[in-house]
């Protein structure tokens, strides 16, 4: 979310000379051993983080055999992937990450100009609904959207078929179309937080100036708001269109059953799928998706340098809002609509289909409570539910605070090795779930013996940092750059010590972004999948993991129940989240 | 050059009414300011004269068109009033270069190229700002930004300049300098001009007419020394730095052959002679006004004025330029501005004088 806020390498180089100056690196580097092993530390935990599973990835992909049985070295893995049937998944992965990226930029960019710009009411309310379905994990999402749109038993094609008598399906999910839809749903809040402050922040005398100077308002959209927004729009684009390209649910839920593959969906099926899982096939693709990713990043990097204007003033600053007159009733209709095709109809489906004994059969008959007391009586449930929040609680603690300290060294220190730890901390951006997922499968498989990490809850841990880890460290980093180093000074100066520094004045404002971090980690790991599927064993599955075994076995009443569960902890999660945490996660 | 005329002119926003019945009139090529503390709506009447705010009430005309009649539900939309605008963030923007920034009104109006050209190195000319014309304007200084932003709406020769608070940020060394520079420019142009600001000082060394309002209403209207010298009430008087104000009855009052009439006054301890903009009762409660600047400091007993106190130096503080004297006398404690020069001692007692000219009556 926050990869795109980060200062351009040559404004972290602007800001280095104040750093030699700065009194409180000056008076640490007495303590230069302890700083030492300290870095020495970090860079061993970052390294096992990200470096190490990287590289087993690498490994896998040039040995013929699984970890830990005899084989040899070859190029077999790469020959494998060279395939036509491969181009077209490629063509797929691109073509659908594109195909949703398109609408859903559209309509943020109207969301956001709605509730940022325009007089529409209770826009304050909007901002909140609209936001939401960005934090319910995709999964239940998907899971209510294949009951609801189901070809034959879906409810929206059987009120289709009762009121207009027709025998074919209005809509059919299992299709590209749904897969993209699917897609845009979660995509459209993303892009709407990752926007509208900047929407906000624009200053409207810009566009004033331009109407005084005899442009219409028409022109003044076209020359002045769509160019000075371009360079956050070019990164929403990018940064979109890249989660598309790692998004595994979608395809996975409506491409597979329809035939349409995308790498990550690939990956998955060539370990799970196959009677002899295909490692060596599974890892040459994770390191070719790697390389896409790597160039797609290197791309958005050349896009968007020096191109970010800054167009906040603080003076004679008067936010200003569109009067629509009677439209602002349809905006308004525009933003509920979207809140109720996206959260209320999965929801309304979810309950649907917890209450009935058979889904797609609602008759008055057939009403129950069975699903709910088998579920409440399922110790696998009661198991998953504490993992995941086990799992979420201290993922997302120990994510923030080694987030805290890399970002801290970096932005802070002038340590030797801060780049370094930097780099490490942002390897995993381009590394999708599910390809992390397979690089640790590696990775714990070789491990000598004594350390038996692989098959509990504490290989998913250790993934869910890694793949936390670049968020964590930007928001942090995000907090660090606006704390003016003349507190941290000034505290030295008035005979704290660094430690008492550190805590009293760093700890103490840096929280309320500590805090967003955490809640948008702990969300991160609720909703997590492509990894959780690859490296759960028997008893460490999570919540996610349950519902898609369910899943698998048609289960779909229970997993109505379970997903109306995690979506009621969704919204109390994100209601705490909202009225104690006051800064919106936008602001990052 | 066109007048601007604001008749009845009014602004609510829901129940708070941001400006009340403003009327006013601007002649051709006149500079005029609008002064007043923050929220009295300055900027609110400004914005409806370009047209980016409606007036809930009143009539705006530019020239000899009505822009804007509400009773009629007349509106003219900002890009068709012809008015140039210098926004107080200057509102430069930052994808453009300052050459673009300030060809944009004339390519907007789709002017030949060679003609652009001209006229835009014209227009930086004025405000010495030709040889910065190819750079990206986010790498500008204050300052320049704002002689760009004044460029940018002179360039296509505007009917009336509208500025808000254009110098309020920029340090007050540049801040004078920028003022007067642009002062002898508008009056080089001739252009007609309507400026806000929140500082006194600017406004009178700036301005053909000051207006001075206050809670959305116009408190007086004219030239700055006017203003200065002959406040129409204790608001206005109490507005421009820091006078003396003082309770007393009139003892007497006659015209005094020209536009005034002359007041013989007492106060507390004291009596004199003081001029008012009107004719007042005898017994009638004046608020007597005399600018510190204005009074003089003499030996006990001492007196050469229309009006004097004897009291005794509480504070004397050194100023640079001038000394700050407290004088304790039985009416309250007066301030004196003196010549830095003067020495005091503490204690010491004192006459304040001051001549006739320089204490204005008006009623409370
Ligand atoms: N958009 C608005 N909505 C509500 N009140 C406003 C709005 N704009 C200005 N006001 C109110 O109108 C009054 C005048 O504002 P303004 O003209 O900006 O004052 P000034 O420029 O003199 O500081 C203030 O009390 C302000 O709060
Ligand atoms: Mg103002």
């Amino acid at each position: 979310m926050t990869i795109i806020h980060n200062r351009p390498l040559d404004d972290i180089a602007e800001t280095a000379p104040t750093l030699a100056g700065n009194a409180f690196t000056r008076a640490f580097s007495g303590g230069s051993l302890w700083r030492l092993i300290g870095m020495l530390v970090l860079i061993l935990i970052l390294g096992f983080l990200t470096i190490y599973p990287l590289a087993m990835l690498l490994y896998g992909s040039l040995h013929s055999t699984p970890p830990g049985m005899a084989g040899e070295f070859n190029l077999n893995g790469y020959r494998s992937i060279m395939t036509t049937q491969n181009l077209i998944v490629l063509a797929n992965t691109i073509g659908i990450s594109l195909a949703k990226t398109i609408p859903s930029l559209t309509i943020a960019v109207f969301l956001a100009w709605i509730v940022a710009r325009t007089d529409t009411p209770f826009r304050g309310t909007l901002e909140v609904l609209i936001t939401l379905p960005f934090f319910i994990p995709p999964i239940l999402t998907a899971m209510a959207w294949g009951m609801l749109a189901n070809p034959q038993v879906g409810v929206i094609n059987m009120v289709w078929r009762w009121a207009t008598g027709a025998t074919d399906p209005l809509v059919n999910i299992y299709s590209y179309g749904g897969v993209i839809w699917h897609m845009c749903q979660y995509s459209i809040p993303f892009l709407f937080l990752f926007m509208v402050d900047a929407f906000r922040a624009m200053d409207p005398s810009l566009e004033e100036s331009s109407r005084m100077c005899g442009a219409s308002r028409w022109t003044t959209f076209r020359k002045i708001t769509l160019l000075l927004m371009l360079p956050v729009l070019t990164s929403s684009f990018m940064l979109s269109f890249i989660k598309g390209i790692e998004t595994f649910e979608s395809a996975l839920f409506f491409g597979l059953p329809a035939g349409i593959k995308v790498i990550t969906t690939d990956i998955y099926e060539s370990i799970n799928h196959r009677a002899t899982p295909d490692y060596q096939y599974a890892t040459s693709l994770s390191f070719a998706i790697m390389g896409l990713m790597f160039l797609l990043v290197i791309w958005q990097w050349w896009m968007l340098r020096g191109k970010s204007f800054q167009t906040v003033t603080g003076k004679g600053f008067r936010p200003s809002v569109m009067e629509l007159g009677p439209w602002r009733w349809v905006t308004f209709a525009f933003c509920v609509l979207f809140f109720f095709i996206t959260v209320v109809l999965p929801i309304g489906q979810l309950m649907l289909g917890s209450f009935f004994r058979f889904f797609g059969f609602y008759t008055y008959d057939m009403l129950t409570l069975e699903h709910y007391r088998n579920v409440f009586a399922n110790s696998e449930f009661w198991r998953a539910v504490r993992n995941t929040m086990v799992l979420g609680l201290l993922g997302a603690t120990a994510t923030m605070a080694l987030g805290a300290i890399v970002a801290y060294i970096s932005v802070r220190t002038r340590w030797r090795g801060r780049n370094l730890i930097d780099s490490m901390a942002w390897l995993p951006w381009m590394m999708p779930g599910m390809v992390l997922g397979v690089g640790f499968l590696w990775a714990f498989a070789m491990l000598p013996g004594p350390i038996p990490i692989y098959g509990t809850i504490w290989a998913l841990l250790l993934a869910y940092i890694a793949l936390g880890t670049p968020v964590s460290v930007r928001v942090m980093t995000g907090a660090y750059h606006q704390l003016s180093y003349d507190l941290e000074e000034c505290s030295r100066v008035h005979g704290a010590t660094w430690a008492q520094t550190m805590w009293r004045i760093m700890v103490a404002l840096a929280w309320p972004a500590f805090a967003v971090g955490w809640v948008l980690t702990f969300f991160g790991i609720m909703r997590e999948l492509s990894a959780s599927i690859l490296l759960y064993s028997v008893g460490s599955e999570t919540l996610a993991v349950v519902l898609m075994k369910l899943w698998a076995n048609g289960n779909a009443e229970q997993v109505s129940v379970i997903g109306l569960m995690m979506m009621l902890l969704v919204i109390v999660f994100r209601w705490v989240q909202l009225s104690f945490i006051k800064a919106r996660i936008s602001k990052l | 050059m066109a007048s601007v005329t604001l008749e009845n002119v009014s602004r609510m926003y829901g129940a708070i009414t941001a400006v009340d019945n403003v009327n006013l009139k601007i002649k051709s090529g006149e500079f005029v300011t609008l002064l007043g503390a923050s929220g009295c709506g300055k900027t609110t009447t400004l914005r409806m004269v370009a047209g980016l705010e409606k007036n809930t009430g009143g009539r705006i005309s530019i020239g000899d068109n009505v822009v804007s009649d509400s009773d009629k539900g007349y509106f003219v939309p900002s890009e068709r009033r012809r008015l140039g605008m210098v926004f107080q963030s200057y509102a430069i923007w930052p994808h453009m270069t300052v050459f673009d920034n300030v060809a944009y009104p004339l390519r907007i109006r789709r002017r030949p190229d060679t003609e652009v050209r001209d006229r835009v190195m014209n227009a930086l000319r004025l405000v010495e700002m030709e040889q910065y014309a190819e750079r990206p304007s986010p790498a500008l200084s204050g300052g320049q930004q704002q002689r760009v932003a004044i460029a940018r709406a002179l360039v296509f020769e505007p009917e009336v300049l509208l500025l808000d608070e254009p110098l309020s940020n920029l340090d007050a060394r540049l801040r004078t300098q920028m003022g007067d520079d642009f002062r002898a420019l508008q009056q080089r142009l001739k252009i007609t001009a309507l400026y806000v600001t929140h500082d006194q000082a600017e406004a009178m060394a700036l301005s053909d007419r000051v207006v001075v309002m206050h809670g959305g209403k116009i408190l007086q209207v004219g030239a700055p020394e006017e203003i200065y010298r002959r406040p129409e009430n204790r608001q206005v008087a109490a507005f421009f730095g820091t006078p003396n104000l003082l309770n007393a009855t009139v003892k007497d009052c006659r015209p005094n052959g020209g536009q005034y009439y002359k007041l013989s006054v007492e106060g507390q301890g004291w009596s004199g002679d003081c001029h008012a903009a009107t004719e007042m009762p005898k017994g009638a409660d004046v608020t007597v006004m005399v600018r510190p600047e204005n009074l003089h400091v003499r030996d006990a007993g001492q007196v050469n004025g229309d009006l004097s106190w004897s009291g005794e130096v509480s504070q004397a503080i050194f100023r640079g330029s001038h000394r700050s004297i407290m004088v304790k006398t039985p009416a309250q404690t007066l301030h004196v501005e003196a010549s830095s020069l003067s020495n005091v001692d503490i204690g010491r007692p004192v006459t304040v004088a001051a001549p006739v000219e320089a204490a204005w009556a008006v009623r409370n």
